[in-house]
């Protein structure tokens, strides 16, 4: 267990120079003046939207660090063969792995944090304004959203890690990584239309429906962690969903980054 | 000299650009083409397009008809709205609203305007129905709904129905409740009205309150009862009673019950049973 702790660190550093992490801050501090501007425009129910504008961007901008600061991470080492130098060491190929993948995490979880208070900051800012306009409001399930995007962000870089195993450019996994992230969030939407097809007057193959119901157990299901309505609205999330949803993103998470560690054990480099 | 080439050429570009965006943006109003805005993107499509920001393009659809309506305000005269630009502002809260349907202001806004504007009851009945299905919390969508149907529909039967809802719902006010048993009172559901009265008596704590339940609970069993009781005489004769001393003299009642308001039953001219109180204390 012992080499995993250096690389993570060293990812982890590595990514946080990274400028995009600049422009991600940047980017947090135009959301909270947005934020102040829209809710002028809001008749009633200001606290909803300022909810929203806070979760979607917070959302909008981990993707932004998984797709171009994460992907970059692994993808560095191959392409400059910097690898070589890590290989060389006493660290097996998925540790390597490991390590790297438990930066990210490290790097995601810390950038979460930071672009949290700023979404606290500008909620907080727009309902000293309108403080009546709040009607359902929560501090907690606006905290459980943020974490479960989290989960989603670390569920969706291990993907991404799997990727970069086996792709030859970072490009290729850039574009895999956007597929998994889209198909990820229509799946729910598409499995319900193909199966309940006649209720809105379409004609499905009982093939196609097969074929959905295994792609649902194959590809991520991040809409389960898309909890940012209910957030908004305050409306009850069951212990029980809690419990299942985390168990879910943890095993998936775990088991894609065993598969990542076996590809690329197998790998041959140039 | 060959320093200064590229600022001298900026400098001459520079208004030709400014000259030539405005003339093409002018040129490009008058172009034929259709109305640019006059479709909105069906709801299923935007689920599925918006990812995991249905809460985010709920926004911006409810602010894009919120524009827009304000476009319409700006040209002058409400009333010279088009039917199409109703219909739009229809769809694009439709839309906001099934990517969201918890959210309150497109609910809010389309009662305001699709009523009294646009004239579009029945739409806004059905975009309230939906709201009133998920915020089962919020009192004035039933409220809304009930109201246009006995204002601008004059359906009271279901007017009170959605009023019985809405005096159910926290923070629901109980005068909803003798307006809806009045409406109710109306539309001959009387047995209807003293079921929710009674459940409303359940729950009320307020003295004052409960004592108007339990007037208005007598006066609706009475009619009741008085319903009943033409409905034996028919079987009894053959005809409806002409009026009410006729059910004294066919000895179904020794006497006839108390308008606890003050008032007298009688029989109306459709049949049904009426009171000079109208179900409002005579003083």
């Amino acid at each position: 267990m012992t080499p995993l702790w250096p690389v993570a660190v060293i990812t982890f550093k590595e990514g946080i120079r990274n400028r995009a992490v600049y422009g991600i801050s940047l980017f947090a501090l135009m959301m909270m003046a947005v934020n102040l501007l829209i809710s002028d425009m809001i008749m009633q129910e200001v606290g909803k939207v300022s909810v929203d504008i806070a979760l979607s961007s917070i959302s909008f901008l981990g993707l932004l660090l998984v797709l171009f600061v994460g992907i970059n991470l692994l993808a560095k080492d191959l392409d400059k063969r910097t690898i070589y130098m890590v290989l060389a060491r006493p660290i097996s190929r998925g540790e390597y792995i490991i390590g790297k993948f438990l930066g990210m995490v490290l790097l995601i979880v810390v950038t979460m944090s930071i672009l949290c208070m700023f979404a606290v900051a500008s909620i907080f800012l727009v309902k000293m304004r309108y403080s009546g306009y709040f009607p359902r409001f929560s501090w907690p399930m606006i905290f459980l959203s943020i974490s479960f995007t989290t989960l989603s962000l670390i569920l969706l870089s291990a993907l991404s890690f799997l990727f970069a195993s086996f792709a030859s450019t970072s490009f290729i996994s850039l574009i895999l990584t956007i597929a998994a992230y889209i198909i990820g969030h229509s799946m729910t939407d598409v499995k319900a239309l193909v199966e309940a097809s006649q209720s809105v007057g379409i004609q499905v193959a009982p093939f196609t429906v097969k074929l959905v119901q295994i792609a649902y157990y194959i590809f991520p299901n991040l809409s389960i962690f898309d909890i940012k309505t209910q957030a908004a609205h305050d409306l009850a999330i069951p212990m029980s969903y809690i419990f299942w949803a985390v168990s879910y993103g943890l095993v998936y998470t775990c088991i894609v980054i065993t598969i990542a560690s076996l590809i690329f054990r197998k790998r041959e480099f140039p | 000299m060959r320093r200064a080439l590229p600022v001298v050429l900026l400098m001459l570009l520079l208004p030709f650009h400014i000259l030539g965006l405005q003339a093409v943006t002018r040129e490009w109003k008058s172009l034929p083409k259709g109305d640019d805005i006059a479709y909105v993107i069906p709801s299923p499509i935007l689920k599925v397009t918006s990812l995991e920001f249905k809460g985010l393009t709920s926004d911006v659809m409810f602010l894009r008809a919120l524009v827009f309506f304000g476009g319409l305000l700006e040209r002058g005269n409400i009333q010279e709205t088009k039917k199409w630009e109703w219909r739009w502002i229809h769809d694009t809260l439709n839309a906001s609203t099934d990517l969201d349907p918890y959210f309150y202001d497109p609910y809010y806004f389309g009662e305001a305007q699709l009523t009294w504007g646009a004239n579009m009851i029945k739409e806004a009945n059905t975009l309230l129905d939906k709201g009133s299905k998920y915020r089962d919390w919020d009192w004035m969508l039933p409220f809304f709904i009930g109201f246009n149907h006995f204002y601008f529909l004059q359906e009271n039967d279901k007017a009170s129905e959605y009023l019985m809802t809405a005096s159910k719902r926290p923070g629901g006010s109980s005068m909803f409740a003798s307006l809806a048993t009045r409406l109710a009172y109306k539309g001959q559901r009387t047995e209807n009205a003293i079921v929710f009265v009674e459940e409303m008596l359940k729950e009320e704590k307020n003295e004052s309150v409960r004592e108007e339940f339990e007037t208005r609970l007598e006066a609706l069993k009475g009619i009741l009862l008085l319903e009943r009781a033409v409905i034996v005489y028919k079987d009894r004769f053959g005809i409806a009673p002409f009026s009410l001393k006729d059910l004294i003299t066919a000895g179904i009642f020794a006497k006839l019950p108390e308008d606890p308001y003050g008032g007298e039953f009688y029989i109306a001219l459709d049949g049904s049973i009426k009171t000079t109180s109208d179900l409002r204390l005579m003083k």
